[in-house]
């Protein structure tokens, strides 16, 4: 969800400045005092601020509430006490203590590392990237999900770790609650 | 008071520029190597997918760097003496730095990525031996070191010309009322530079002499999260200075071409201590997904990335775009990259500030999304700035005129890097992830899109290369003009 959204508003915000600049261009070439335009601009300028402040006030206040750094961010559905489950990054592998789930399953995973600094991502079975924490050596991040759809998910490496990253690949199931994963 | 650029100098901006262009090319070129490779239209092997990426990523910082610094140098060179052997020490030191690094990336098989994250590097030293990670640190510090001294110089020099780095800061306009304009943007800017990347680069030092000594005596080791933040803080600082050096040219130029004044008044010195401070702190959103660092420093990551664009958005960019309108411009190619820069500019700048938003960032970070926002920043920024700089410096130091030709070539630049952007941001979007030698068959096409646009690029970057190389011809006889 949150992708898109950055893509959206992406594509928004800079077709805006593409707008202003290409109005900016167009009336490049006519000529007029600059006193006038500094004073009428300086006005603009500080509702233009003032509605950056806004924009970037609002989005604070919205996104501070849902941050991913404790369990409450999967909690609201989960039906299960949460389950934890260690997981270690090395070159170019994952050690997991637990690797099937069940839709509804809220997990803790506390993350690590062995060797050098890994990512954690989680996939879902859509190759959508949902959760992620930092696997560094010496260090263990606590990051939680709570599964909502079955199927087979993914655990990427998302920090470089030299020449096998892109192979640091390990699959999880998901099944429905009584039943089994599509194809599995 | 205005000064002309000394002889040696001059020479200097020239190697300076020679240097950026060819490495820009050659740099861009092993871009499209990897997107060829990811969108599965040629094949490299992981470990060489890797060295070039490597190579890319510091090649491309570089020549951001020396680039920046070339149109810091020439026009402060207006406002006070310099001393260009400190210019030359700079260019001298980074070359022996350049070629240190790419001997030990292509020599001794060094594929650690730029960010050279600990201890990455020790562990790459028991595969491949220890000379590759000692020499491409060496080659590093070597480098910031040359840009060390040049800062130390240069905040000297402000320090007797204008009493003091508070003063090039306007801190008499902003806090004691003085009236008037402060100092030329030239000069409160590079005071910014000066203190943000001295700041950098001193945790570059300590994070890569750390480094160093962990490889040859692996008993001593640093503690992991905190050489994380000391190199995000070297390497965010250190590109994000880049810019703000090469952005002296926008004021200057821009100014010149509208007869309008580009002056330091106290909105302008406002947002400069702004930047200042905040450049300083927003390094921790690269550390968003640590979920071991503490919340509170996260928190100040995402509120001050958000802080860190008012200053371009309210006041450079509006600044830019306010001292166009109804100017009666002529549009020619300096003036035209240097304004489509500011766009491209802030147009790196929404996705990045989308992306230091902390939910964002847990399904964003270490996606293409991170290149795509800071291909548009570097390439459709700070390397635009530097093109246009470097026509500006032909015509004013020597007689080149803009053709159609040089239209042709902006606009063949600008089209197909949008296009590469534009593919680095949708492949985030659909989470494809960054800094991967092989690509799973969703993530294909928007390889496919990128590495075309990428060979135009290229070959845009070509044809603007081929164009100031021969308009320097005409700046060698020429007698200094900088005024």
């Amino acid at each position: 969800m949150y992708q898109m959204i950055a893509l959206y508003l992406t594509v928004f915000f800079e077709f805006l400045l593409a707008l202003a600049f290409a109005f900016v261009y167009g009336e490049s070439k006519r000529t007029s005092k600059y006193g006038p335009i500094q004073e009428k601009g300086y006005t603009i300028r500080k509702y233009y601020f003032i509605a950056l402040i806004a924009v970037m006030g609002i989005a604070t206040y919205l996104t501070l509430d849902d941050l991913p750094y404790h369990s409450a961010h999967a909690k609201e559905t989960a039906s299960a006490e949460t389950q934890v489950v260690e997981v270690v990054g090395l070159q170019y592998y994952w050690e997991m203590s637990e690797e099937s789930f069940t839709v509804g399953d809220q997990v803790e995973f506390k993350v690590t590392a062995k060797d050098v600094t890994h990512g954690f991502g989680l996939y879902d079975e859509n190759l959508e990237l949902v959760a992620q924490t930092q696997a560094m050596p010496e260090y263990e991040n606590s990051v939680y999900y709570t599964f909502e759809r079955p199927g087979t998910y993914k655990i990427l490496c998302l920090e470089y770790c030299s020449v096998g990253h892109h192979v640091m690949i390990k699959e999880i199931v998901v099944t429905p609650e009584g039943g089994q994963a599509n194809g599995i | 008071m205005e000064s002309s650029i000394h002889p040696l100098a001059k020479k200097t901006v020239i190697y300076y520029l020679m240097t950026t262009s060819i490495m820009l090319i050659l740099m861009m070129i092993l871009g499209v190597l990897m997107l060829l490779n990811q969108g599965e239209m040629i094949t490299i092997t992981p470990i060489w997918f890797y060295k070039i990426m490597t190579a890319h990523g510091i090649g491309m910082v570089g020549i951001a760097a020396l680039g920046g610094t070339a149109i810091m140098w020439y026009f402060l060179s207006k406002y006070i003496k310099l001393n260009p052997t400190i210019f030359l020490l700079n260019f001298t030191l980074s070359l022996i730095g350049v070629v240190l690094i790419f001997i030990a990336i292509f020599g001794f098989d060094f594929s650690d990525a730029w960010t050279f994250l600990y201890p990455l590097p020790a562990q790459s030293a028991q595969i491949y031996g220890i000379v590759g990670p000692l020499m491409f640190l060496l080659g590093v510090l070597i480098l910031g070191i040359g840009y060390l001294i040049m800062y130390m110089y240069l905040a000297k020099r402000f320090i007797k010309e204008y009493g003091g780095l508070g003063k090039t800061l306007g801190w008499d306009y902003i806090f004691r009322g003085k009236k008037g304009y402060g100092p030329p943007a030239a000069v409160v800017a590079s005071t910014m530079v000066i203190i943000t990347n001295s700041t950098a680069i001193l945790a570059g030092a300590i994070v890569i002499i750390g480094s160093i000594i962990n490889i040859i005596y692996p008993a001593i080791r640093m503690d992991p999260m905190l050489a994380k933040h000391l190199t995000y803080a070297f390497g965010h600082i250190f590109c994000n200075a880049t810019i703000y050096m090469a952005v002296i040219a926008v004021y200057e130029v821009l100014a010149k071409y509208t007869k309008r004044p580009w002056k330091s008044n106290k909105a302008f010195l406002i947002a400069w201590n702004a930047s200042t401070l905040f450049t300083l702190m927003i390094y921790t959103h690269h550390l968003l997904m640590d979920f071991a660092v503490p919340t509170w420093m996260l928190i100040i990551g995402q509120v001050f990335s958000y802080a860190n664009g008012l200053p371009v958005m309210v006041v450079t960019a509006y600044g830019a775009l306010m001292i166009v309108y109804r100017s009666g411009i002529k549009w020619d190619f300096a003036s035209s990259l240097l304004f489509l820069a500011m766009f491209g500019w802030v147009a790196g700048a929404i996705p990045a500030i989308i992306d230091a938003t902390i939910v964002v960032n847990h399904v964003m970070h270490n996606t293409k999304w991170v290149p795509g926002h800071f291909h548009t920043y570097m390439g459709m920024g700070v390397i635009a700035m530097i093109l246009g700089f470097m026509y500006y410096f032909n015509k004013t130091e020597g007689s080149i005129k803009h053709n159609r030709f040089d239209t042709f070539s902006i606009s063949l630049y600008f089209t197909f890097f949008t296009g590469i952007v534009g593919s680095f941001l949708y492949a985030g979007s659909i989470s494809t992830p960054r800094r991967w030698a092989e690509h799973m068959p969703e993530w294909v096409l928007s390889d496919q899109v990128g590495a075309i646009s990428g060979i135009f690029v290229v070959l845009a970057t070509t044809l603007i290369t081929v164009r100031f190389f021969t308009g320097l011809k005409g700046v060698v006889n020429q007698p200094n003009s900088i005024n």
